[in-house]
């Protein structure tokens, strides 16, 4: 099973980090919320996969690692906001810079007086 | 104290002038400043008896010990020779500079920073502490930046005070990495440590460096071979800056410091061959450039840089009287040249210009100038008697005693004499084009205005000066130059034997051979000035300028060839740098199995884990196609959310879920503000770089992350587990970890969403979608602002959803949920609502101040943190009991439900906040007022 | 107990939901708010401070859990250092956006504070995790501070800030996650201990986590061949963020300082790890391209944005010497340097303000209407910031020459510090003479400086002049600090023992 998670978490983070290198936003945003999923589930699995034991006292005999999930909840909200803010960034930049390239339709514009 | 004062009167004055100068009153800071150097004079008079006997006087005050950069002073002989010519020819040139500017705009800024000059140029000179003189020495060169600056709107003075700055400040900066080489193998800074033969300075490994460092700084400074260019360039400042600056003092500096670490660097090959080479080149050059100069301050440039090679020369060689001879021929040089700069000026002023083709014959009008003038110059080309002769003629001698090697043995006196020839020439033209030489030819100002009085008495007291010198030249060699010299040298001279400058010999012939030689050179000079024009016009300022602007504009190149305003590049440099760093000592034998055994793999979640995969590579294949991917990367959390719910994380399932939709309705409604589509534009070597780069990192993370999964754990968890239900009174771990043990996790967490809300409000305030990018390639925009998914999942919800938010919220202490989940829950399904509906109809039925409840939400879990200070306990100490409250039946009340509440609120509210605002962008021109 | 490490966390947080939780206040309340809350902070750090150099380093453990279980600030007088220096930053950066600047878009003020809230954070704080937490909170408020005024330049380089940074951010987790995952703890010093004693077959990646660590603080320290982002984004923010943001590049370097030697170093002397030795070729790429950069810079802003790269250089390539005396002379330097870009930040500001259309570009324009006060004072900044004495940047210079000479490395050290001091000469005095020298003959422009923006620039030049009339005792304390970094021992037991006291022993 391990074997298995693993692969999971190798191929969403290569497919996050592909489209991070694309030359548009939305695709570029969809990359990090990729990237995000796999680094999350990376960081959960530092607490060892462990079927049917929750970290809830008396659900089970031997409880899951608690802190890794409390941290990657952590980690989920906050990748949320970054993600909110990313978009409507996305958004304002594709107006002001007459396009969704990541880097607008002329990187030089503006660069000179 | 004494010594400090020194130093510290002129800087200090410096400040004083422009404070105390008013317009009205031209004669204040000519007195200040005369009445400084006269105090300096004074001051260094008063000690001059001992010091020429050998006294060394020295002051320390500590400041930096620890880098031994500590102010400390040094008068002996050599300093006291040097600092009074700086501040005696202060005070002349004070004098001078306040006729020459005849309290004009412009006469108190130039004698504030006269008098920095003077004092920096003072603590060059009575510098103990090496270190600390690296700052009067940068401070010279700024000083003279400005004042070469001076006529700010003149393009050569902009040039000339850059040029000078760049090559004086770079010298500086070399002198600096040599000054710190000699203080690391000394172990001190202190002159005293230094010049001690204990230092052996020259014994040890860094010698060249050290040496060739301090050069550059000297050679720079006195405008030495290849550095001279910079001091002609420097003429344009006002003529009584150039006499100072640039013929008495600053350019002597350099002089000054190989003097003075003579005794430590000296002595050597390298010492002799690099400093008299440099000497000869600038002595030839300066000679034979001079020559052919019209204007007479560039003149007088050249020749000033001929002879301070002359002296460099002299240094160089390093025969035993050698020292003598330089000293002599400084205090010659300032005597002779500075009047004849003071000529330049008053000429000019007279007569509106410097050019010599046009100024002839104004010995009628400037009688007085012409008997100075004519000293000085009779001096400056050594005739006979002269200071000049003397000092040039114990050149000759040396040059003769020089040690080079047999074949070099007639070449130094060879080359002296062409160089005396050339300064003779240049000597006879300045004097004899100025005063004679026929009629002034079509003159600027006509009739040539008769200068005042005042203006030429320094210049006469100077050319007394020369007189006078030259007539007890005896006393003045042996009793001053003698053991200035000795100082310099570190060892008592013998006396200098005077009788060989009068006795006719081979050096007398040299001196004769040069001077008639220059006669005759001068009176050729009509041929040979045609002849120097066929030469390729050269201006340094022009190539230096030129260099200038191609160096920066090829560094601009250079920077924005690297820096291309490419993010896609900077991404691809930092996943690679990831790779590089990491993955080389994840290859150098690691063991990938860490032992553990694996868990046996279950049908479902492989199933899960693999359509997992699937949608994640779905979404990568199809995202050309943007709501398709949108759609399959909303599967991929969903998967996420299966997996973690799978493997006992029931909290993170249900925030992931709620997460989740949030980010795919908001990512949706961006959508739709943006191409449906993404043009195929990346070329197949880009796509091969990029998937390459992906595939290495997702190996990598794979990787480590099996290897991670299959080692034995041992973690700070027990605790946790054991703590929960006793310290922090809930029986869901993770969630009293949120809200307890790791509670300031959260608080942080919370604020980044609330920032992030905040943020999300300021960039959509003016954000304009109206005039939203225009159609490109047909279809390429979004038409429908209202996506159908959306409308059909919408009301039936909402009541169902708060009950479940309410729910979940307060249960979440002991089983899975908690205030982060329900308030997502809770925004998730008002801004169902909000989606399906128009604005309008959201508006109607809900408050929309969002901003006030994330603002309460952060203050009610900060609140509640604080709260345990008034019981003295920590920051988010937590407190707890159990309640039989009607309705609700048994109910637990902890703080740490207060702090869940303000996170609660804080999510509720800064979901909605950007959901709105978000919404608000849906009608095309969006809705007036500010929604949150 | 002593509450006063969390202080500084608290009170711009606090600041900053109030102004949030009122929106419709009015401009002038916000910045009597703002303003009185940075002052409180300055005045909080140095009680801080003082109590700090009594003890040496507190430990406070948050919610009253005792480490390695719960969170703990660690202050120690590397944080007070940077802490003073941020908060001192960052009351002229305020006083002078309070002139306009927090008007041009919604919410400066909270943002400012929330910003100040992430740093302090960060710099107290003993857990990693909470440290990632404190970055993502001064990372968000940065991001939307460089976007404030709004324009193209911002709105591009804001999106490729972010953008970068959030891949910062995956890799930090990821980091996390594998120490996580080997050692079981995330409390800075419980964790030194572990890694110590982690079995050899755990090493390798160890070291790939401390690698990645390297890449993340590299991206926001400004480390070749990871600091692209940062010329635009510095050089389009609004004057008072880009000064603020002369401490954030600072920030990256402060996470090596903290997290290295101690984590991973403390078993081991700092110079062998295989990160710090990354650290020093890449720090001096960095150094050699700021340089270049400063040269060929289009406009002051632009230029003041390759200073910071090249301190950033200079900083890395001192502190990658991993010795005591190497890292007092750094932290000297970053002082100087922090306060005197982040002041030439502002300076660019006014001037540009000045000159019409023409802003801080090099080109000649009309006369500026008091250009003679400005030129003065723009010729002991640049002096200041050439390294020419008598300012702190002489002294500092000296010092890092010294330090690096010990280490025997000065052959590379040496020539690239020098020879970017001076290019700085070159490129400064060419932007002088086209400021203050050279006129173009329309006639003069009208534009007064205005004088509150002109004493901030004032204050934040004259620490040149300070800090060299302080370099004494300044000096004495850096040394102190180094000390304190260099003995990572001190700082497990301290928190060990405090552990052990709220257990009560066991």
């Amino acid at each position: 099973m391990e074997a298995l998670y693993a692969i999971a978490v190798g191929v969403l983070t290569t497919c996050g980090l592909y489209l991070v290198l694309r030359g548009r936003t939305f695709p570029v945003i969809m990359g990090l919320t990729l990237l995000s999923h796999g680094v999350n589930l990376f960081l959960f699995a530092s607490g060892r996969l462990a079927l049917a034991a929750p970290a809830v006292i008396g659900e089970s005999a031997r409880p899951t690692d608690p802190l890794p999930q409390a941290l990657v909840l952590t980690a989920i909200v906050i990748s949320f906001a970054m993600t909110a803010f990313v978009v409507v960034l996305a958004l304002r930049a594709a107006v002001e810079l007459r396009s969704d390239h990541v880097d607008g339709v002329d990187p030089e514009e503006d660069w000179r007086p | 104290m004494m010594l400090l004062s020194i130093v510290a009167l002129p800087l200090l004055g410096a400040l004083v002038t422009p404070l105390v100068s008013r317009r009205s009153t031209a004669m204040l800071p000519t007195l200040l400043a005369g009445a400084i150097g006269l105090a300096v004079v004074s001051i260094l008079l008063s000690q001059a008896m001992d010091v020429l006997a050998g006294t060394v006087l020295i002051e320390h005050y500590p400041w930096l010990p620890g880098i031994g950069l500590s102010p400390a002073f040094r008068l002996d002989a050599l300093g006291l020779f040097f600092a009074l010519i700086i501040a005696g020819m202060g005070i002349l040139i004070t004098l001078y500079a306040h006729f020459y500017f005849a309290g004009k705009h412009g006469a108190v800024r130039f004698h504030s920073l006269m008098l920095a000059f003077m004092g920096a140029m003072l603590g060059i000179v009575t510098s103990e502490n090496l270190l600390f003189m690296l700052v009067f020495w940068e401070m010279t060169s700024l000083v003279s930046f400005v004042l070469i600056g001076f006529h700010q709107d003149e393009r050569p003075a902009r040039r000339g005070a850059r040029m000078t700055l760049v090559i004086t400040g770079g010298g500086g900066l070399a002198l600096m990495a040599g000054v710190l080489l000699i203080g690391n193998s000394v172990g001190s800074f202190r002159l005293s440590d230094i010049l001690a033969p204990e230092a052996a300075l020259t014994a040890d490994p860094l010698y060249p460096w050290m040496l060739g460092l301090v050069l550059i700084g000297a050679m720079t400074k006195s405008a030495q071979f290849p550095f001279h260019l910079w001091l002609p360039n420097a003429m344009t400042a006002p003529t009584p800056v150039s006499a100072y600056l640039h013929s008495a003092t600053m350019v002597k500096a350099g002089i000054f410091l190989l003097a003075r670490l003579n005794p430590a660097l000296g002595d050597t090959e390298a010492w002799l061959y690099s400093i008299s080479t440099a000497g000869m080149a600038t002595l030839l050059t300066g000679a034979f450039i001079a020559m052919f100069k019209h204007d007479t301050k560039e003149l007088l440039a050249y020749s000033t840089v001929s002879h301070l090679g002359l002296i460099t020369l002299l240094m160089g060689l390093s025969t035993r009287m050698a020292m003598v001879a330089a000293l002599f021929h400084l205090l010659n040089h300032a005597l002779f040249k500075a009047p004849l700069f003071m000529m330049a000026g008053a000429v000019q002023k007279a007569t509106g210009t410097r050019d010599m083709r046009r100024i002839n014959g104004l010995w009628r009008t400037l009688p007085a100038l012409a008997v100075i003038s004519a000293i000085a110059a009779a001096s400056m080309a050594g005739l006979p008697l002269l200071g000049g002769y003397l000092s040039k003629k114990m050149f000759f001698i040396e040059s003769m005693n020089a040690s080079v090697t047999p074949t070099l043995q007639w070449l130094t006196p060879a080359l002296a004499a062409i160089a005396g020839l050339f300064s003779a020439a240049y000597s006879f033209r300045i004097f004899h084009n100025v005063f004679f030489n026929g009629k002034p030819r079509n003159l600027p100002v006509w009739p040539p205005k008769n200068p005042d009085v005042g203006i030429q008495v320094p210049p006469a007291v100077l050319a007394l000066a020369v007189v006078l010198v030259s007539w007890h030249a005896k006393t003045v060699v042996h009793g001053l130059i003698g053991p200035v010299a000795s100082a310099a040298e570190g060892s008592v001279l013998p006396a200098y034997d005077m009788h060989q400058l009068h006795h006719i010999g081979t050096a007398f012939f040299m001196s004769l051979a040069a001077m008639l030689g220059g006669l005759l050179l001068y009176m050729a000079r009509e041929p040979l000035f045609r002849l120097y024009d066929q030469l390729p016009p050269a201006d340094a300022r022009e190539i230096f300028e030129w260099l200038m602007t191609r160096t920066g504009s090829a560094a601009e190149r250079l920077v924005h060839g690297l820096e291309n305003g490419s993010v896609q590049r900077y991404v691809a440099l930092i996943i690679l740098s990831a790779i590089v760093l990491a993955g080389p000592v994840l290859l150098s034998g690691i063991q990938w199995h860490g032992g553990e055994t694996l868990t046996p793999i279950d049908p479902l979640t492989a199933l899960g884990l693999v359509l997992l995969m699937a949608t994640a590579i779905g979404t990568v294949l199809g995202h050309h196609q943007r709501l398709f991917a949108l759609l399959l990367l909303g599967s991929a959390g969903l998967f996420v959310t299966l997996t973690f719910a799978r493997f006992s994380a029931p909290d993170l399932a249900l925030t992931q879920l709620s997460v989740e939709v949030m980010a795919v309705i908001i990512m949706m409604l961006a959508l739709s503000f943006l191409p449906q589509t993404t043009p195929r534009e990346s070329s197949r070597l880009r796509k091969g770089r990029d998937l390459s780069l992906a595939t290495l990192g997702g190996l990598g993370v794979g990787l480590v992350s099996f290897a991670i999964m299959t080692r034995p754990q041992s973690t700070i968890a027990a605790f946790f587990l054991s703590q929960s239900k006793p310290g922090g009174g809930g029986s869901n771990v993770v969630n009293v970890i949120l809200v307890d043990f790791r509670g300031f996790d959260t608080l942080g967490e919370i604020t980044v969403l609330g920032i992030a809300a905040v943020a999300v409000f300021a960039l959509t305030r003016n954000l304009q979608l109206k005039d939203r990018i225009p159609q490109e390639r047909g279809q390429y925009w979004a038409s429908n602002p209202h996506p159908l998914i959306l409308r059909t999942m919408a009301r039936p919800i909402l009541p169902i959803a708060l009950m479940v938010s309410a729910y979940i919220f307060l249960r979440g202490h002991n089983m899975p949920g908690g205030g982060f989940i329900a308030g997502l829950i809770t925004a998730v399904a008002l801004s169902l609502q909000y989606m399906a509906g128009s604005l309008a109809w959201a508006h109607g039925r809900m408050l929309t101040p969002f901003r006030p409840l994330i603002g309460l939400g952060l203050l009610l879990a900060c609140g509640t943190g604080l709260g345990s200070l008034l019981f003295g306990e920590a920051f988010l100490s937590s407190w707890f009991g159990h309640y039989d409250l009607p309705l609700l039946g048994h109910l637990e009340l902890a703080t740490a439900l207060l702090f869940d509440l303000g996170v609660f609120t804080t999510v509720v509210g800064a979901t909605l906040l950007i959901l709105a605002n978000l919404g608000k962008l849906m009608t095309v021109h969006g809705p007036g007022e500010e929604i949150g | 107990m002593n509450h006063l490490p969390v202080l500084p966390i608290l009170l711009p947080l606090l600041t900053g939901a109030l102004l949030v939780t009122l929106p419709r206040l009015t401009l002038n309340a916000q910045r009597l708010i703002s303003l009185g809350s940075t002052l409180a902070v300055l005045g909080l750090v140095l009680w801080l401070g003082a109590s700090v150099l009594e003890q040496g380093r507190l430990v406070y453990a948050l919610g009253g859990w005792a480490p390695p279980f719960g969170i703990v600030l660690v202050p120690d007088r590397l944080s007070i250092l940077m802490l003073v220096l941020t908060a001192s930053l960052a009351l002229p950066a305020i006083i002078y956006a309070c002139r306009g600047d927090d008007d041009s878009g919604s919410h400066f003020h909270a943002l400012f504070q929330f910003q100040l809230m992430g740093l302090n954070g960060a710099f107290l704080t003993g857990d990693i995790f909470n440290l990632f937490v404190f970055f993502e909170v001064l990372l968000i408020a940065s991001y939307a501070l460089l976007l404030h005024g709004g324009g193209t330049a911002r709105s591009r380089a804001g999106l490729h800030y972010v953008v970068i940074n959030l891949i910062g951010s995956a890799l930090f987790l990821l980091a996390l996650g594998m120490l996580y995952g080997l050692t079981g703890t995330l409390n800075m010093a419980d964790l030194a201990v572990r890694i110590s004693e982690a079995p050899p077959a755990d090493q390798p990646l160890l070291q790939a986590a401390s690698l990645i660590l390297l890449v993340v603080f590299g991206v926001k320290a400004a480390l070749l061949p990871l600091l692209f982002w940062l010329p635009r984004a510095y050089t389009a923010a609004a004057a008072p963020v880009a000064a603020l943001f002369a401490i954030m590049t600072k920030v990256g370097l402060y996470a090596m300082l903290r997290v290295f030697p101690l984590a991973f170093a403390l078993d081991q002397p700092l110079a062998t790890l295989t990160a710090w030795q990354w650290l020093w070729p890449l720090a001096l790429a960095t150094l050699a391209l700021g340089s270049i950069g400063v040269l060929g810079a289009t406009s002051l802003r632009n230029m003041t944005a390759y200073m910071v790269v090249v301190s950033a250089g200079t900083l890395m390539a001192i502190a990658s010497l991993g010795s005591a005396e190497a890292l007092a002379a750094g932290l000297f330097y970053l002082v100087h340097t922090t306060l005197l870009t982040g002041g030439f930040f502002l300076f660019a500001d006014l001037i540009g303000r000045q000159r019409g259309s023409a802003g801080d570009y090099m080109v000649a324009t009309a006369a500026m209407k008091d250009r003679r006060t400005l030129g003065i004072l723009f010729f002991f900044a640049a002096v200041a910031l050439a390294g020419l004495p008598p300012f702190s940047g002489f002294v500092s210079k000296a010092w890092l020459l010294q330090a690096s000479l010990g280490e025997g490395v000065a052959g590379l050290y040496w020539p690239l510090l020098l020879g970017a001091g001076f290019l700085m000469l070159i490129a400064l005095s060419r932007a002088g003479s086209k400021f203050f020298w050279r006129q173009s003959p329309e006639r003069d422009h009208e534009m007064r400086a205005d004088r509150v923006r002109f004493a901030c620039v004032l204050t934040l030049v004259s620490a040149g002049l300070i800090l060299s009339l302080t370099a004494a005792p300044l000096a004495d304390y850096t040394r102190s600090v180094a000390a304190q970094l260099m003995a990572p021992g001190d700082y497990v037991r301290a928190v060990h023992e405090a552990g052990l006291e709220m257990t009560g022993g066991h």
